[in-house]
């Protein structure tokens, strides 16, 4: 049995009656003491994950100043000290590391988690508390509110610890700047089952669902050269807000972030006055739901392990992390003033590190999503037909189409053509018309790609050839997928670390290509995407998406593709 | 064993290209003193003071231009691998050949059009003062300064930034000239310093332009970082090569 157990969040009813969450709040109490400076303190690990403390960043095109920077304008708690800073040295070794749009992005955070986790134990223990006592991840697909204990202003009575966080005093777990999916305070995630369950209501009808379809990711990478980035996210050196999202990465992760953040809207609605800490990769993990966000991203990674098909990568570039290619290397300050510095094949085994989750459920086994699409396009399965076999590693994606130009989202969403080529159609076509299972009909994927702006805070969902007026809640099997803008403001801007390609997001939209040949809408010369923001945008959020193009790939993905391709 | 993908064949050709074109240069130049195909370097390697036009009538336009293209693709193929790759995974599959030769001309043009500039200064220089090495000198200084500086931040940032390419007719056409363009504008503003002080050699062009692409190469393997004033050297591909070692020594049981 693993040493340290992580257990779900909303366990005795999620407030200060878990344990689990009591003892976090005293740590995050103990450690918020602190000053910035110290490299134990709450402050200096959010740092760790990015921060914006130092300087003023210029926004893309011209556009005036980013005025978002810590202890600027933000309501309290908590308040949120810009001094004093660390040496110089110290900054460079630890701070802005975390590893977004990135092949890293899973264990990189793992060891974000685990070093962050030996802060509060040693808080935990020396109070008193358990010494295997672990984070709580939420699960927030079983429970989509937040724990309440985030969300009470103060310590209630009996709950707190006399002369260390006594009853009455501010809730720790509590931020301010927490404004959630409707930007009104209340703090809850759109799974699926809250979207369907509120299909009627026009205040659900353009939110993207968050879900686990990461899980049923066969690979865990790929790389910007060839398309799709798998479970992980796409092979990069070091990767300081990066963009090559892969699945786990952009859903549920970015989403939970940009819909529990959320942010403020003026009163016309037409300037945004600030975001939630959550929806800023520099702010996020001033916000304590930040680290039982993670802990649950790294419970899926988890539960993707458990298929003995999804294996991580082994070529040393993962493995041996981004130092082996050059890029700094991971490293946390521990307790007793010391330092980890480790790679990704450091952390890739729970296990080894002696973790484990209080549920890790298994994934569903690949052939039955094959099975799945047989049925979809009413091919019948039959025993005694060979398994199909996967293309060799460095079959190619190719380009089937793409729309003309950028595409401006404002207000309500936007819609534009995908041309489709005619001669690679015609391929893509007869994939379908002669497959068989042995031969499954080409994937197809969306790619969104430079996708700029100045505000994180929304959520896009694609559909395609969503009906005239139709409401996009009523139409799911349009849904190409939807994006969270986490992290667009860095990804933005030319000089800064990122170079200012924007994000990009590749979607399998395989499923909606399938109803559209079975319905016979593929044979077409375009396809219509529409681009729905969860809420309406405003004009000066500049959100635009550079390219929306679509490409065919096998049916199955490449054998050896999470070998690092 | 798998099959090439379609970016490692491009990659490919272009570091073969590379390759064979530092073959030629090496193959052309006398005892690896005299840059025979830097073409103004020819004459001006011999010890006397001529007039800048006879240089020019001794150097034809056709030599000049043919071996500063030479050098060109030894120098430069590795750097427009990224914007090459970039136009390849963005075009249909039987444009790519034709968006890849579109990016090559678009940036080769930049290039030949600096070297206009480039040649004529060491033409100049060469009818003023040729034989010592003061020139190279002052050269190497500002080349280093200019390395130093967060204009060159500046430049390296954009010489990363590709953006979109457009699937379809003149659009795409376009597109990918106008990456070749603007990539080998930034490539100029970048190394455009470091290529000036080896030219300014009164000898040894050679080793000097060798050793000149060994940071421009390096450079390119860093991330964007915001311009600030900073030493931009070898430092990524020290440590890469630092690294490799290490693991390859940890292998061998040394450490």
């Amino acid at each position: 049995m693993a040493q340290y157990t992580r257990r779900n969040a909303w366990n005795q009813g999620g407030g200060f009656d878990n344990p689990d969450l009591r003892w976090y709040a005293i740590g995050v109490f103990a450690m918020q003491q602190r000053k910035l400076a110290d490299p134990s303190s709450w402050w200096f690990f959010a740092a760790i994950h990015g921060q914006s403390v130092q300087g003023v960043t210029v926004a893309p095109g011209g556009q005036p100043p980013d005025t978002f920077q810590w202890g600027n304008g933000f309501p309290t708690p908590p308040t949120v000290p810009t001094s004093p800073l660390p040496a110089q040295n110290v900054i460079d070794e630890y701070w802005d590391q975390c590893q977004h749009g990135s092949w890293y992005f899973p264990p990189w955070h793992r060891g974000y988690l685990l070093a962050l986790e030996a802060q509060i134990r040693v808080a935990v223990v020396s109070h008193g508390g358990p010494a295997d006592w672990a984070l709580p991840y939420w699960d927030y697909i079983s429970q989509p509110n937040v724990p309440p204990a985030f969300t009470i202003g103060v310590i209630p009575g009996g709950a707190g610890l006399p002369g260390v966080l006594p009853d009455g005093t501010l809730n720790p777990l509590f931020v301010a700047p927490r404004h959630g999916p409707d930007f009104n305070g209340a703090i809850y995630v759109p799974t699926e089952e809250v979207v369907q369950a509120n299909a009627n209501d026009p205040d659900y009808a353009n939110f993207g669902p968050v879900n686990e379809d990461c899980l049923t990711e066969d690979h865990y990478t790929g790389d910007a050269n060839l398309l799709p980035p798998g479970f992980g996210g796409g092979q990069t050196g070091f990767s300081f807000s990066g963009s090559d999202t892969g699945g786990l990465e952009n859903n549920p992760h970015n989403l939970v972030h940009v819909y529990v953040g959320g942010l403020v809207l003026s009163q016309d609605q037409q300037t945004v006055l600030q975001e939630g800490y959550m929806s800023d990769p520099d702010f996020a993990a001033l916000d304590p739901i930040f680290y039982l966000h993670h802990s649950n991203i790294d419970r899926l990674w988890a539960v993707w392990n458990t298929d003995p098909a999804h294996t991580n990568p082994s070529s040393p570039e993962w493995t041996k992390g981004p130092a082996y290619q050059g890029g700094r290397p991971f490293v946390m300050p521990m307790p007793g003033g010391k330092s980890w510095t480790y790679t990704p094949g450091d952390v890739a085994s729970l296990s080894q590190l002696n973790y484990s989750y209080e549920q890790l459920a298994e994934v569903t086994a690949a052939p039955d999503r094959i099975t799945a699409r047989l049925e979809r396009l009413g091919i019948v399965a039959r025993a005694a037909e060979p398994v199909p076999a996967a293309p060799a590693a460095g079959a190619q994606v190719e380009l089937v189409g793409a729309n003309s130009g950028p595409l401006r989202i404002i207000g309500g969403g936007a819609q534009t053509s995908v041309r489709l080529d005619t001669q690679v159609r015609g391929k893509l076509m007869a994939s379908f018309r002669t497959a068989s299972q042995a031969a499954l009909p080409d994937r197809v994927y969306l790619k969104l790609e430079n996708v700029l702006g100045l505000i994180n805070g929304f959520v896009l969902s694609v559909y395609i050839n969503l009906p005239q007026g139709a409401r996009p809640a009523a139409h799911p099997e349009l849904r190409a997928g939807s994006v969270g803008l986490f992290g667009l403001r860095n990804a933005s801007q030319v000089d800064n670390k990122h170079g200012g390609h924007g994000l990009n997001f590749v979607l399998d939209i395989t499923k909606v290509v399938d109803k559209l040949y079975v319905d016979h809408g593929l044979d077409t010369e375009s396809l219509q995407v529409m681009v729905v923001p969860h809420h309406p945008v405003p004009e000066s959020a500049h959100i635009t998406i550079g390219q929306i193009s679509i490409y065919r790939g096998p049916g199955l993905e490449p054998q050896g593709s999470s070998e690092g391709r | 064993m798998a099959a090439a993908t379609d970016p490692a064949r491009a990659r490919n050709a272009l570091l073969t290209a590379s390759a064979l074109a530092w073959m030629v240069i090496l193959a052309g130049s006398s005892g690896g003193t005299v840059f025979s195909h830097c073409p103004a370097a020819a004459s001006g390697a011999t010890p006397f003071v001529v007039s800048f036009w006879t240089q020019l009538a001794m150097n034809s336009p056709a030599s000049l231009a043919g071996g500063w293209c030479l050098m060109l693709v030894a120098m430069m193929a590795p750097t427009v691998v990224a914007p090459v790759l970039h136009a390849r995974l963005r075009s249909l599959r039987r444009r790519r050949a034709r968006a890849t030769l579109l990016v090559l001309v678009a940036f080769g043009a930049v290039w030949m059009a600096a070297g206009v500039v480039l040649l004529t200064i060491e033409m100049a220089e060469n009818a003023i003062a040729s034989g010592p090495y003061w020139p190279a000198a002052a050269a190497a200084a500002v080349a280093i300064v200019w390395q130093c500086s967060p204009l060159k931040q500046r430049c390296l940032n954009r010489c990363h930034l590709h953006l979109q390419v457009r699937a379809f007719g003149g659009a795409a056409d376009l597109d990918t000239i106008r990456l070749g363009l603007r990539h080998g504008f930034w490539c100029v503003g970048s190394c455009w310093a470091l290529m000036a002080a080896p030219m300014l050699l009164p000898r040894a062009h050679v080793l000097g332009m060798m050793l000149a692409w060994v940071p421009m190469l390096a450079e390119r393997l860093e991330d964007p970082a915001p311009p600030s004033w900073r030493w931009r050297g070898l430092g990524k591909l020290k440590r890469i090569a630092i690294a490799r070692v290490r693991v390859r020594l940890n292998k061998l049981g040394f450490i």
